[in-house]
């Protein structure tokens, strides 16, 4: 296979593969738009949701697919909303630093608590997907990438008209604007945080179901979430668009600094690509493609 | 008043507890991850350590003195195990098993000033191989040389007898211990004729959709060594799978094969093929499990979940069953139970024929050779579990040693 | 009820200088340095003073980590890999050039102070959470520099062994001679410590840390004084990984992940952001923490546990005991173990007049 076909290939796979990325971080943008928390859990949310369904789903449960996943929904939606209720609340307007490491102390709490409640054994989360590859032209296809990649695009075009066109969408800008102003202007603000938590822990469950299913269940599906800091500083930490643009970014340059760069290198640099990337966005561009910049004042 | 005799009276049964306990008792310091990154293995591989050592205890322990197993989890992590170890240390411990490469090499050092001897089996470094370097740590499983050697074997005699023109990719997870495998690949291509390249699995490895079809597509291997860890083996499966590339074309190393990635990768059916290196035997049809088995049931108790996961249970096992024939050499060499970690050293040289009916490897373990000989066994996934593919061997033993003691040679 | 101010006069500025003005504080410095450097050596087995080592080397981590995000202001979550930096620095130069200890030291943590120079630049356009990722990223390049060199790493095993430390021909080999020395690194850590928040330098983070755009107003160079805050932290975190690698005896860049920063973090965070005492005491914990668990699990959970299943509750259990434990802390106490120092102190300060 010659270099431009093979590179054509890559790319196909980088865009699908990138898409699935921004799924995870999606999850994370909803919440730093409407809250201004910084969630490092994000992976572990992915984790969490994929351990309950996958375990749900198998034997030892024996849920039907469909139930485990309503299941799983139910459960994210539930614990997010109290997360927000005994955690987040109490530390909204506490420096940054506080809400990173309230995060990451959830992280440590969800690698325990999954395999403390349903096993630490790695399971499977099979879908009703076909694995045999879908070939269009020159590119292979995995489905559930397509899948994947359908299902990231669809949630994103939703919550980007949510934000724009809904009542509750332009309120929770307006929370993520000012806390304060939005109070006075009579928007109950934490019903609104309460509201992006919920979405977030909705589109972590599908997270969970699409990673799971490509890579199998246990406390390492959490290393997911490593992936969307590249991702959202490419494409703006507070934009809907920037996480599908910095994705499809991401992906595309993991693929072919692994096609073409490995070689001469003689290491991985596909995970280290996308960091450098990100170094030189921040310095060119620190709020990213699509996020807005902040202007500061005393 | 009535508080200071009830604490007194405490004091005086813990330390007839302790006083008792020290008189007979065999102690190891057994480090585990439960929790870590490397919790997969943990979660299986300690449960089967314990089980063996119980089954051991029930049969009246060691020439009737008592195995006593205090484990620590680390997490993975190396300031923990050094207080893991100092804390053996307290207890006397007779033998210390690290857990983890990085922590084997914070401790080697530490562990032969003070005369403990240890187990590094699937960890450390192949240098460990050498006893001569490192006499208190004992590899005893085949080092990534000898992996990397026995794979080239195997692929020699999948395809057909010769690598004279074949293409040979290894896929390896990025990490020092990942690269351990390419110098004997370096060192075999000439002289097998076969070429090769290697592709990097930077962690944490979840997805390497690029890497597989360049294998692949671009590539196009005849046969693939794969050295993976963690989540990697079960999406490389995926991966491989979607590609169309045959799984009986691909051999894993040790730590690339467990069943947990067959499951994770969607079942038995869906990994038909893949074979898989281990220095332990792999199923439940050895005698030893039954009998654990049979002390579940004499104790009115179920069997653990980790018993599915023989890969990572029976390597429990194997540890265990080593560590504790070691001991029972120093004892019947003493004949008495009063024991130093110098005895138990040497005990590990006498382990003589003791395979517990195949899930150890022929283990020879020499002064200057604590591999125990590099052995391995492959067996082949199939869509009952594991099947074997070969019987116990070793390949290149020339050529490995050459290289190790280079390596030695150049980092002393 | 020792606490007392009153009746401390300063009269000259020599007075109003001093590190530790008043009678009772240095009565308690004096009191420490007794208790860990006399009686610790004196009384305690090997396993305690390997403890107290391992508590030592992470007061020192804790510290510059604290000057970083405590008192300037600057999140990172990249403390570990300057300490990588530190140790293949210390571990190359000492099996290369053969250099003696006490130079590798401090050679380590200027090396990794240079590079926290570099990490540091983006400061100037960034802060808050674009810093923290970052520094993440900085983490993770610095890893991957390392485990890619073998001219730094020292070949395949990107690991360098090295022997034990040699003071003037003395070797430190016993348990009781490192943690002499180890105990003696962390209180000059302390002092210079308190000596830096005291000085320009020091106010200057702190003006900084409170509204960074103010202190540019009124004349703090900030950029500058950024620069400094990365740089320093990044040498004590050097340090922190030369002392590592010594008492180990191998430079290994997995010891030395992610993880080893949000630990650091977590000891900050929990011990109390911008204060030297709660970098001690954070050290203590977050070091001590696991071992408490495990006790007191073994202890209690053998009550009502069968061994095996205690086995992996109890790791299960650490890691959800650590997690709560930060976020508690977060949300009750914010400002750490320090805080609750101060409670207490205060409380004794007036007693029992305590309207």
């Amino acid at each position: 296979m010659g270099d431009l076909p093979f590179a054509i290939e890559l790319a196909g796979q980088g865009v699908a593969n990138g898409l699935m990325y921004s799924l995870v971080a999606l999850g994370f943008v909803l919440i730093y738009k409407a809250t201004d928390a910084i969630n490092f859990a994000q992976g572990e949310f992915v984790m969490i949701a994929g351990i309950v369904i996958a375990a749900l789903a198998s034997d030892a449960y024996g849920f039907p697919l469909w139930l485990a996943l309503f299941a799983g929904l139910v459960f994210m939606v539930l614990f997010n909303i109290g997360l927000e209720r005994v955690v987040l609340r109490p530390l909204i307007g506490r420096p940054i630093v506080s809400i990173i490491m309230a995060t990451i102390g959830l992280a440590a709490i969800l690698r325990g608590f999954g395999p403390m409640v349903f096993g630490s054994a790695p399971r499977g989360l099979e879908l009703p997907i076909p694995d045999s590859p879908v070939i269009f032209g020159p590119f292979f296809f995995s489905p559930i990438q397509l899948v994947g990649a359908g299902v990231s695009i669809l949630f994103l075009l939703g919550f980007g008209w949510f934000f724009l066109k809904t009542r509750k969408g332009v309120a929770m800008r307006a929370v993520a604007d000012s806390h304060q102003v939005s109070s006075a202007m009579g928007i109950n603000v934490e019903k609104y945080f309460a509201l992006a938590w919920v979405m977030a822990g909705v589109v972590a469950m599908l997270g969970g179901v699409l990673w799971g299913s490509m890579s199998g269940v246990d406390t390492q599906l959490a290393l997911v979430g490593l992936k969307v800091f590249p991702v959202v500083i490419l494409g703006g930490l507070d934009s809907i668009i920037g996480v599908i643009v910095g994705g499809i970014i991401i992906g595309l340059v993991e693929a072919l600094a692994s096609g073409f760069i490995d070689p001469y290198v003689g290491g991985g640099t596909k995970d280290f690509a996308p960091y450098v990337l990100m170094i030189i966005m921040l310095m060119i561009r620190p709020y990213g493609l699509f996020g807005r910049k902040l202007i500061e004042r005393i | 008043m009535k508080i200071w005799t009830t604490l007194g009276a405490a004091a005086i049964a813990a330390s007839a507890i302790a006083s008792t306990a020290s008189a007979k008792d065999l102690v190891i310091g057994f480090m585990c991850d439960r929790t870590g990154p490397t919790s997969v293995t943990g979660t299986a591989l300690c449960p089967g350590y314990h089980d063996y050592v119980n089954l051991v205890n029930s049969k009246g322990g060691i020439m009737g003195n008592k195995v006593i197993v205090n484990e620590i989890d680390h997490e993975y992590k190396v300031p923990p195990a050094v207080e893991a170890y100092q804390k053996f240390k307290t207890q006397n411990a007779l033998l210390v098993s690290p857990y983890g490469t990085p922590m084997v090499f914070a401790l080697v050092q530490k562990m032969a000033e003070d005369k403990i001897p240890g187990t590094s089996a699937g960890f450390g470094t192949a240098l460990a191989g050498n006893g001569e370097r490192y006499p208190y740590m004992f590899p005893i499983a085949a080092s990534y040389y000898s992996q990397s050697a026995a794979a080239v074997q195997f692929a020699k005699a999948q395809l057909g007898g010769s690598l004279k023109g074949k293409k040979i990719a290894y896929i390896f997870y990025d990490n020092p211990a990942g690269r351990e495998g390419i110098p004997i690949l370096e060192k075999l291509a000439p002289k097998e004729g076969f070429t090769y390249r290697t592709f990097a699995v930077p962690p944490p490895g979840v997805e390497m959709g690029p890497q597989i079809l360049d294998i692949t597509r671009r590539f196009r291997a005849d046969f693939v060594i794969s050295h993976l860890f963690g989540r990697a083996p079960s999406v490389s499966l995926k991966e491989f799978k979607r590609a169309g590339y045959p799984l009986n074309k691909v051999v894993g190393f040790v730590w690339a094969g467990s069943e947990g990635d067959i499951i994770a990768s969607g079942g038995w059916e869906a990994a038909e093929g893949y074979n898989t290196m281990h220095f332990a035997g792999v199923g439940s049809d050895y005698p030893v499990l039954q009998e654990i088995r049979d002390m579940y049931k004499a104790q009115g108790k179920e069997e653990p979940d980790a018993m599915q996961y023989t890969a990572y249970y029976n390597r429990g096992v194997f540890q265990a069953a080593v560590h504790l024939a070691a001991i029972e050499n120093a004892v019947k060499a003493k004949g008495s139970a009063d024991i130093t970690g110098t005895d138990v050293r040497d005990g590990f040289y006498e382990i003589k024929d003791y395979t517990l009916g195949g899930l150890l490897p022929p283990l020879q373990i020499t002064r200057k050779d604590h591999e125990g000989g590099g052995w391995v066994r492959i067996f082949q996934a199939t869509k009952d579990g594991y099947k074997p593919n070969t019987d116990w061997y070793r390949a290149y033993r020339a050529e490995v040693r050459e290289l190790l003691e280079a390596e030695i040679a150049h980092t002393k | 009820m020792f606490y007392r101010e009153s009746g401390e006069y300063k009269t000259d500025y020599k007075r109003d200088m001093t590190l530790y003005a008043l009678p009772i504080s240095r009565f308690s410095v004096g009191l420490m340095v007794l208790l860990f450097f006399v009686a610790a050596p004196l009384l305690l087995g090997e396993y305690q003073l390997t403890l107290l080592s391992l508590v030592a080397i992470a007061v020192v981590g804790a510290l510059g980590l604290n000057i970083l995000v405590g008192y300037a202001g600057q999140l990172s979550i990249g403390h570990a890999a300057f300490m990588s930096v530190g140790a293949y620095t210390a571990a190359n130069l000492v099996t290369k050039l053969d250099m003696p200890f006490l130079l590798t030291l401090p050679a380590g943590g200027l090396m990794a102070a240079a590079i926290g120079l570099v990490v540091g630049i983006p400061s100037l356009r960034i802060k808050g959470i674009y810093l923290a990722i970052a520094t993440l990223a900085a983490q993770f390049i610095i890893e991957w520099i390392i485990n890619h060199s073998p001219s730094i790493s020292g070949g395949v095993q990107a690991s360098i062994e090295i022997d034990r430390p040699t003071i003037l021909g003395w070797k430190l080999d016993q348990a009781v001679e490192l943690y002499m020395f180890l105990v003696t690194i962390a209180a000059i850590a302390i002092v210079c410590t308190q000596n830096l928040i005291r000085s320009r330098i020091g106010r200057a983070f702190i003006a900084i840390r409170d509204q960074d755009i103010a202190a540019e107003i009124i004349g703090i160079s900030v950029f500058k004084y950024k620069l400094y805050a990365f740089g320093i932290s990044s040498f004590y975190a050097g340090v922190t990984g030369v002392l590592y690698t010594y008492y180990l005896g191998i430079a290994s860049y997995e010891q030395f992940t992610l993880v080893v920063s949000i630990d650091y973090l977590a000891m900050i965070i929990i011990g109390g952001l911008g204060s030297i005492l709660g970098s001690v005491l954070g050290a203590f914990f977050i070091t001590l923490l696991p071992i408490g668990i495990r006790l007191f699990m073994e202890n209690v959970g053998s009550l009502f546990l069968e061994p095996e299943a205690l086995a992996s509750i109890i790791s299960q259990m650490r890691l959800i005991v650590f997690g709560s434990l930060i976020i508690i802390f977060l949300i009750m106490e914010p400002e750490g173990l320090n805080r609750l120092w101060i409670n207490i102190r205060n409380y004794f300060r007036v007693w029992p007049f305590s309207y």
